[in-house]
């Protein structure tokens, strides 16, 4: 029993072996490119939206607008993080119905990659909108001695985040491999539906953590400079960043 | 459980290439086709409001020019009416200046047939006292009118011939005018009677068919005249107060 699809080598190619998590990584993203490309090719304010161009707008707009009661203001580059992150995952345990996929989120690599990917996105988000002084100020806070404990906290939400993924994903996978041991013929049916509930539940937790860590890492909305011209459907930021 | 790191590098790498390509076909387009459309939205938002303002605009400028039609409209009754009541007291006032007109013509062709029926009556009057006086005269003493009336002015002559005289003044010829032609006993007595008492004097005697029957007797300014124009007015008015007394008991009946 594989518990990794990293053990799994798909093809080599100049010399490195794709194993499956990339492989499906690719798959995955082929999937959202061409859905993307697809569904935007024919986007004119003169062409009336369809019902691809509306479902997609619905995601995107329900992401949007989750980021925004999460950071208090819209955010277009957090968006396309967050955003990335949640369809990425979401897509790769949703396909885990088609037979013979395997998710790359069941990868310890991939959720520690992702993992990696919103640690140094925090700093990176955080320097952008405080500076780098402002960003570095809050490993201080309240004082200096909170320094070592600021960092240790830093680097276990990666950790925690890559452990919480990969543990979910993994686990629905193990539990079902063991159960179609059981009752190959309604077991893992069942468990084929909680997997996609979970994955998608495991995707919106891990959207939503790296939303709330880039958040608090970033200025508040009070200390953020107002944009010149305001769409004229923002709603007025009430609320602090968390 | 292992963590292949040069898989979490190739997924790492993947991620930044799945953002960027989400980034470039789908949440660029989808964001600004939906503030394309927002925008677009509000561009007709705005001109709905702006067609509604212009509507609006048309409607108060509708409900003024109907404002200025029903003030138009009053205006042009009332002057309709007052051109109407100033044709009306016009009409009234012609109308009642054409029967002022027709009542003085009416009123002058009645003074014009009082005037014809008293001289008438005046005439019929005067020949009718005459021709009774004469021929009670005749039939009761035997004697002519114009005998009586010479007799009758040599008598008044005689009280009153100083003034008479005085004023004559140098006449040299007396004319006595009558109706109809004096007898000659007539004259001769009257011509010696005024030469009796104006020797200078003489006489010619005249007749004039306008006079009223009596006789006239002119010398120099003075003149001295004995007619039936007297009577005759008498009798007019008798007949006047008795035709009146008569029109007034009519009048009376009528009422009653």
């Amino acid at each position: 029993m594989k518990l990794s699809p990293d053990q799994t080598v798909m093809f080599e190619a100049w010399g490195l072996a794709i194993n499956a998590t990339i492989f499906f990584t690719w798959v995955v993203m082929a999937v959202l490119t061409c859905v993307a490309i697809l569904v935007t090719r024919n986007l004119r304010p003169d062409v009336p939206p369809n019902r691809w161009r509306t479902t997609l707008e619905v995601i995107v707009q329900a992401i949007q607008s989750q980021i925004e009661e999460i950071a208090g203001r819209p955010e277009r580059h957090l968006l396309y993080f967050a955003g990335t992150l949640f369809l990425f995952v979401a897509t790769s345990n949703l396909l885990l119905v088609i037979p013979g996929f395997e998710p790359p989120t069941a990868s310890l690599s991939t959720t520690t990659a992702l993992a990696l990917s919103v640690l140094i996105a925090v700093p990176l988000f955080g320097i952008t909108s405080r500076g780098l002084g402002g960003y570095l100020r809050i490993y201080i806070k309240p004082t200096v001695l909170m320094l070592p404990f600021n960092i240790i906290s830093e680097f276990s939400r990666g950790i925690s985040l890559a452990i919480r993924l990969y543990g979910n994903i993994m686990s629905g996978a193990v539990i079902a491999a063991i159960l179609l041991s059981v009752a190959p013929f309604f077991f893992p049916v069942v468990m084929d539906v909680l997997g996609l509930l979970t994955g998608l539940i495991q995707a919106y937790i891990f959207a939503v953590l790296a939303t709330v860590y880039i958040s608090s890492a970033t200025a508040p909305a009070a200390e953020t400079p107002a944009p010149k011209t305001p769409a004229p459907d923002t709603p007025p930021n009430e609320k602090d960043s968390p | 459980m292992s963590i292949d790191w040069i898989t979490v590098v190739a997924q790492i790498a993947n991620f930044l290439v799945l953002v960027w390509l989400l980034r470039r076909f789908l949440y660029r387009p989808i964001l600004d086709g939906i503030d394309a459309r927002e925008a677009e939205i509000a561009e007709r938002m705005q001109q709905a409001v702006r067609a509604k303002k212009q509507a609006q605009a048309q409607e108060d400028a509708y409900h003024d020019k109907v404002q200025a039609l029903n003030v138009a409209q009053a205006q042009m009754t009332e002057t309709i009416r007052k051109t109407a009541e100033e044709q009306r007291d016009f009409l009234l006032a012609e109308a009642q200046q054409a029967l002022d007109q027709a009542h003085a013509r009416w009123q002058a062709h009645m003074d014009e047939e009082t005037r014809k029926y008293t001289a008438k009556l005046h005439h019929a009057g005067a020949s009718a006292l005459l021709a009774l006086t004469r021929k009670a005269l005749g039939d009761l003493a035997d004697a002519t009118l114009e005998s009586q009336m010479a007799q009758h002015v040599v008598n008044q002559i005689k009280p009153m011939a100083t003034n008479l005289r005085r004023a004559a003044g140098e006449a040299a010829e007396a004319v006595a005018t009558s109706h109809t032609p004096l007898p000659a006993s007539a004259q001769e007595e009257l011509a010696t009677a005024l030469h009796d008492l104006f020797p200078e004097v003489s006489l010619r005697c005249e007749t004039d068919k306008d006079q009223a029957p009596g006789l006239v007797l002119r010398i120099g300014g003075a003149q001295l005249a004995w007619t039936l124009d007297t009577y005759i007015d008498g009798l007019e008015a008798l007949l006047a107060e008795k035709l009146s007394a008569g029109a007034d008991h009519k009048e009376q009946s009528d009422d009653g």
